[in-house]
């Protein structure tokens, strides 16, 4: 069952679809710090209303092709994350009753393809993105650290 | 009447009730004749049997009168207070609090209440055994005595009174503290809340101070030192409301020390002493585990055999002290036991046989940097692993958990005479000190308490021995890290010639972390970074600077 409200916006020319209620701000580019550890993708911290959120690029963290545009900052619902998508472009709010269809994806980030006035959109499921970044984090352990090499 | 707007009051005294009861049954144990706890451990049933009654919650009703009906058995002398009283009390603690979590989550309870509401009715102690502690020291050993059963009867005998003085935990029979007395209870959000809000004033503080460098103003720069000293004032008020007593968690040790001494047939005394100091509250629980550990196997491993122990003429009956001690800003928590101790040489050379040491590196270690070898990842000298504490955490996790804390944690022993394990830990993991380096790009903070000292190291004094590049501190070798490299960023370049660094311990051993600056010492309050940044090993948060730019806070023991 999809929620009654998407947003929509893109990144690396596709476009993708996150519940309104997951996301909680969009914000203009903004300062943001590097740190070490992380792969590349993620673009560093922000500080969003107190909390120490991490930038994520989302084209980068699907593989895909990144566009040189100053682009858009999702900040996920902070009950849920602190976790903000760098993205292109936000479009707009859909009403679930403007989808013409739903259809599967293999992809298991995909929840569903929606057809929609504005073309096909690739609702995004928030938890199966978070799990892969954790998973990913986890895998990217720190280098064993070697005696010497300075 | 609609009672669940009191649910969550119940569950909170009920709680307190819980902890008191379990604590009272192990100072029993302790000093059985002790009216007063007797007494207590009655009310205790009483009260929690009263209030459950008051919510309707039948289950707990049934284990609490049950437990109440043989707490005045106890009590008028019909049954004497031993160790099968004991466990079926404990058991009815374990019991509630299982039912508690049903009436939390507000799930139907699926616990049979009613088995052992009737072993506990029909409960009738073992026949007495003549004079236990000799029959203990006549068998080498006293399976089922830990600590000794209580001479049959309600009541001591004189001698025996004098013999064993009741112990602290015995004479502090007391009841939970309700809301009399000017106290009052308040959410843990809400103290969540206020000590964020502390944490940002301390963050402006520091930008107001940066502000002030740049402008140069006497009366600006009066202001903030005026306003720091009162926000240092407020911290330390906002923090004391944040601590809790250590005996938040310490029934659990009691408890665990009980059965670990019973699973291994040993006879053990244990103490606990500062279970009213106060710790902030995140770090409690987090100290569970540990502290669990490391008494668990100062049981299983430190405290010998009745038997050996009597061949080393030492009394039969070992014991572990659990202390906790507070120090201005410091806590120590210090867990000692008399029993074997451990052996520096035989650390060294299981290090040597497990391939962690070559045997030159083994020459160049201190007795105390042996012992620390026990914190290295899959270092174990106990010669067959126990279900008690040779699984499962190690002492590197106990290490690498107290570290997280910004804690520190050290070992001394003597062979034959005991192990002490001290832990010293901040008194708040909210606002820290920390030492701020630049990495390539990046700044990191590190927190102070993982810091020895700073370095500025000339390349002459770089040693190169193997493959390792060591510097002399103190007399000792100690081994350089690139921190850039541990973090994947690009090294170094030193142009002068000076390799900056900080000195820190990893694994038992000091070490070298060299970085491109120190930028110097800042006051952070540390922020959890939430999903998905807190799976990412070797960040223990991260905090603004004064000037806005954030930093990650580094947990060197999971990183290097």
């Amino acid at each position: 069952m999809t929620a009654e409200r998407l947003l929509l916006f893109s990144a690396a020319r596709q476009q993708f679809a996150l519940n309104l209620q997951e996301v909680c701000e969009v914000m203009e580019p903004q300062q943001c710090y590097p740190f070490a550890g992380a792969p590349p993708h993620y673009l560093g911290l922000i500080n969003f209303h107190g909390n120490l959120t991490a930038l994520v690029d989302l084209a980068g963290y699907l593989r895909l092709p990144g566009r040189p545009v100053p682009g858009k900052i999702l900040v996920i619902d902070t009950r849920l994350a602190h976790l903000a998508l760098r993205v292109d472009a936000v479009g707009s709010i859909l009403d679930a009753t403007s989808i013409t269809s739903f259809g599967s994806h293999e992809d298991p980030l995909v929840e569903a393809l929606l057809e929609t006035p504005q073309g096909s959109v690739r609702l995004l499921r928030l938890e199966t993105l978070l799990n892969g970044l954790e998973q990913e984090l986890q895998q990217s352990a720190p280098n064993n650290a070697k005696p010497g090499g300075t | 009447m609609d009672m669940s707007q009191y649910k969550a009051l119940f569950l909170s005294e009920s709680r307190e009730y819980l902890r008191t009861i379990a604590e009272q049954v192990v100072a029993l144990e302790q000093s059985p004749g002790e009216r007063s706890a007797v007494d207590a451990l009655f009310r205790g049933a009483h009260s929690l049997k009263g209030m459950a009654a008051s919510m309707e919650y039948g289950d707990v009703v049934v284990v609490a009168h049950s437990m109440e009906d043989l707490m005045a058995r106890v009590r008028d002398g019909a049954t004497p207070f031993d160790a099968g009283v004991a466990d079926l009390l404990l058991e009815g603690v374990d019991l509630i609090d299982v039912l508690l979590q049903d009436v939390e989550q507000e799930r139907p309870s699926t616990l049979p209440t009613g088995d052992f509401a009737q072993r506990l009715a029909t409960y009738a102690p073992a026949a007495p055994k003549a004079a236990p502690a000799e029959q203990a020291e006549a068998q080498g050993a006293a399976a089922d005595a830990v600590p000794s059963p209580a001479p049959t009867g309600p009541a001591p005998s004189a001698t025996a009174a004098e013999a064993a003085p009741p112990a602290p935990e015995a004479e502090k029979a007391k009841e939970p503290a309700g809301e009399a007395g000017g106290t009052v209870r308040v959410k843990t959000e809400l103290l969540d809340h206020l000590i964020n809000l502390t944490g940002e004033l301390v963050t402006n503080k520091q930008r107001l101070l940066t502000i002030a460098g740049e402008l140069a103003s006497p009366a600006l720069n009066d202001a903030i030192s005026e306003t720091a000293k009162l926000l240092r004032s407020l911290h330390d008020e906002v923090m004391k409301v944040r601590l809790m007593p250590f005996e938040a968690i310490s029934d659990r040790f009691q408890r665990s020390v009980r059965s670990v001494a019973k699973k291994s047939g040993k006879e053990i005394h244990f103490e606990l002493t500062g279970r009213e100091i106060g710790l902030d509250r995140g770090m409690l629980e987090q100290l569970v585990d540990p502290l669990n550990h490391i008494l668990r196997n100062a049981v299983d491993h430190g405290i010998e055999e009745s038997g050996e122990r009597e061949r080393a003429g030492k009394p039969a009956r070992g014991t572990v002290r659990l202390a906790v001690t507070r120090d201005r800003d410091r806590i120590q928590i210090t867990v000692r036991d008399d029993g074997r101790g451990m052996e520096p040489a035989t650390m060294i050379a299981a290090a040597i046989a497990k391939g962690i040491l070559t045997p030159e590196e083994g020459e160049l270690l201190s007795p105390r940097q042996a012992l620390m070898l026990s914190c290295i990842p899959g270092f174990s000298t106990a010669k067959e692993v126990t279900d008690i504490s040779g699984r499962g955490v190690g002492m590197d996790a106990v290490n690498a958990a107290i570290q997280k804390l910004g804690g520190t944690l050290g070992i001394e022993s003597e062979p034959g005479v005991g192990t002490t394990i001290t832990l010293r830990l901040p008194l708040t993991i909210a606002i820290i000190h920390a030492l701020v380096v630049q990495v390539g790009q990046v700044k990191a903070a590190i927190p102070v308490n993982a810091v020895q000292r700073t370095v500025e190291l000339s390349r002459r004094q770089i040693e190169t021995m193997g493959k390792r590049q060591m510097f002399q501190l103190d007399d000792e070798a100690i081994p350089l890290l690139s921190l850039n490299r541990v973090l994947g960023l690009p090294l170094g370049r030193f142009p002068d010639g000076i390799l900056p660094l900080f000195v820190t311990e990893a694994r038992g051993r000091r070490v070298g972390i060299v970085v491109d600056r120190l930028l110097g010492q800042h006051e952070l309050f540390v922020k959890q970074l939430g999903r998905p940044l807190s799976k990412l090993a070797g960040v223990a948060g991260g905090a603004t600077l004064g000037d806005g730019e954030i930093v990650a806070i580094l947990d060197l023991a999971g990183l290097l």
